[in-house]
């Protein structure tokens, strides 16, 4: 019941900080937008023409549509979101604020997994909210109902998960909300990216194999949500996945990151 | 069974400096606190008061020594149970109303939905906040927000409640109510663990008393042992004359008030008695005798400035 306080107290932050109304009028604006884009007589007469060439240009098209969405998706939740949800942990963590909730008979760890539980919950649900809709607009519209689109709905999550256990840690250390918002973002959009394309850009003028090493190492242990946004675009379009490993390395950091942030919120006074 | 029971309690605190010198906080402190006892934690500002009271609440670790609450051991959260908290500047998220404070922190204090329900309604009443009830916290006055934390603090029933600066911010009339609340706690058989500046406030409903100065504790007691000085005596008597006067101030070191009224400083009890018989001899009358009694005040002050001597 305590635990399930605490995540019930996350989503009353988020609604009264509006990040609930924002992500959900930002995903109703998608809708709308979606769903004004297909009922226009150009894209529905393409619909009509593929309908007529068939089946499988109609797959197609509702496939391509639902990558290029869970795409904008994938920006949303690590822009609109991580910035959103950055604030959740230094807030906790305010004078006089955090006094009253460690004097209460719950442990600390309890105390961040319930945090932590409920940014991720709270995510999956707008994620529902967008992409559930999206998924019906298309599916009636094109008349092929393309479950793998909506796994996308955990996957995503997923990702949330992992820049959510950065967010975690780093709100503890630093208790500030700016800071934490700019490491992440530096994390997830320079750091990740460019060491996911190593071999394509770092290794092309570095030979030393010491380096390379170094290299690797990191790519492996940092975490790779543009990784597991590729691998999920490929469930969706039903193409074969290389490697689960971006999944896996990025599920032990974010066990790691959690284990790490629950160690240091139990040993730091307040 | 103690409430509480701390057994040499050590606080170091890492420099802010360069310096490998620590801050020590509290230093081989222990004392007991009965149940169902008001008992006043004293000190100038940095003497080590809250930094105690976060130690016993798990919310700051000791850095030596053990502490207890009813019996079970401070690092077992469940010994925080049957606890109440009100620190000192708190500050509830601004985005929750009256209520859904206590509520909050009903629920993680482990109570029942209902319960919590039944209690809110209650305890917004008892402090007089059940009109605001409705009203964001953001919108409250410093009165307000001392009067929800103390409705916070006695929400899940406890058996002891730490009160850190419980009336500051209050107005005199706030403060009555608060003063009376506790007087009833009490009546109920809680323990109550006070901090406070306001040394006439802790003398008027406090037990027993503490005096912490640079994290050590200099005097421990009752409130009546602590402001009753051992060897001074008061007397109230009829008239008395010159010659009496004059016998007292040479033989017997008193020091006139009044005609009728004097103070005099004893070793002993038979030093008493002789006054006594020497006035009776003289058919001096008396009407009162009486310990001489400081203000905890008094006390308080000349305690802290033999330390620094």
């Amino acid at each position: 019941m305590i635990f399930l306080t605490l995540i019930f107290n996350t989503f009353r932050e988020a609604i009264a900080k509006k990040i609930f109304v924002g992500f959900f009028i930002i995903s109703t604006i998608i809708i709308l937008i979606f769903l004004f884009a297909v009922n226009i007589d150009s894209i529905e007469g393409m619909v009509n023409l593929m309908e007529t060439s068939g089946q499988e240009a109609v797959k197609q098209f509702v496939i391509g549509t639902q990558i290029f969405m869970l795409n904008i998706s994938y920006l949303l939740i690590i822009t609109f979101c991580l910035i959103s949800v950055s604030s959740f942990i230094p807030s906790m963590l305010e004078k006089g604020n955090i006094d009253i909730l460690l004097s209460k008979p719950i442990s600390r760890s309890k105390i961040i997994l319930g945090k932590f539980t409920g940014g991720v919950v709270l995510i999956f649900l707008s994620l529902v909210y967008l992409l559930g809709f999206i998924w019906i607009i298309l599916s009636a519209k094109s008349g092929f109902w393309h479950v793998p689109f909506l796994y996308s709905i955990f996957w995503l999550t997923l990702s949330f998960a992992v820049i959510y256990s950065i967010v975690v840690f780093l709100g503890l250390t630093t208790q500030s909300s700016v800071l934490t918002i700019i490491i992440t973002l530096f994390l997830v959009f320079v750091i990740t990216p460019v060491l996911g394309m190593r071999e394509q850009t770092i290794f092309t003028f570095v030979k030393s194999d010491a380096i390379r090493f170094i290299i690797n190492f990191f790519y492996y242990i940092l975490p790779k949500p543009s990784d597991i946004n590729i691998i999920t675009a490929n469930i969706v379009s039903g193409s074969p996945v290389d490697s689960y490993q971006p999944v896996y390395t990025s599920l032990l950091f974010m066990f790691t990151m959690l284990s790490l942030s629950i160690w240091y919120f139990k040993k730091k006074d307040y | 069974m103690s409430s509480i029971s701390i057994k040499n309690i050590r606080k170091e605190f890492p420099s802010k400096s360069f310096s490998k010198n620590k801050i020590i906080a509290l230093d081989n402190v222990s004392f007991d606190v009965g149940e169902g006892e008001i008992f006043g934690l004293l000190g100038p500002n940095g003497a080590g008061k809250t930094t105690l009271i976060k130690i016993l609440l798990g919310i700051t670790y000791p850095t030596e020594g053990e502490a207890k609450l009813f019996d079970k051991d401070i690092k077992d959260v469940r010994s925080k149970k049957f606890v109440g908290y009100l620190p000192e500047n708190h500050k509830f998220p601004g985005y929750m109303k009256g209520e859904q404070v206590l509520h909050y922190f009903g629920m993680l204090s482990g109570m029942k939905n209902k319960d919590v329900k039944k209690k809110t309604d209650e305890f917004l009443k008892l402090v007089e906040m059940d009109k605001w009830r409705k009203t964001k916290i953001k919108k409250y006055s410093k009165g307000m927000m001392q009067r929800l934390g103390l409705a916070q603090s006695m929400l899940n029933d406890p058996k002891l409640i730490f009160l850190d600066e419980p009336t500051d911010g209050v107005d005199p009339i706030g403060r009555k109510q608060i003063r009376d609340v506790l007087l009833n706690l009490k009546s109920l058989g809680k323990t109550i663990f006070l901090n406070s500046h306001l040394l006439s406030e802790i003398e008027l409903i406090c037990d027993r008393v503490a005096i912490l100065n640079q994290g050590q504790l200099i005097k421990e007691g009752s409130v009546y042992d602590i402001t009753t000085s051992s060897n001074s005596y008061n007397f109230v008597t009829s008239e008395i004359s010159d010659d009496v006067v004059n016998t007292l101030l040479n033989n017997f070191k008193a020091t006139l008030n009044s005609k009728t009224n004097f103070t005099c400083i004893v070793n002993n009890l038979k030093d008493l008695n002789d006054i006594i018989d020497f006035l009776r001899t003289k058919n001096v009358l008396i009407e009162n005798v009486s310990k001489e009694k400081n203000s905890l005040e008094s006390m308080f002050i000349n305690l802290i400035e033999q330390t620094k001597n």
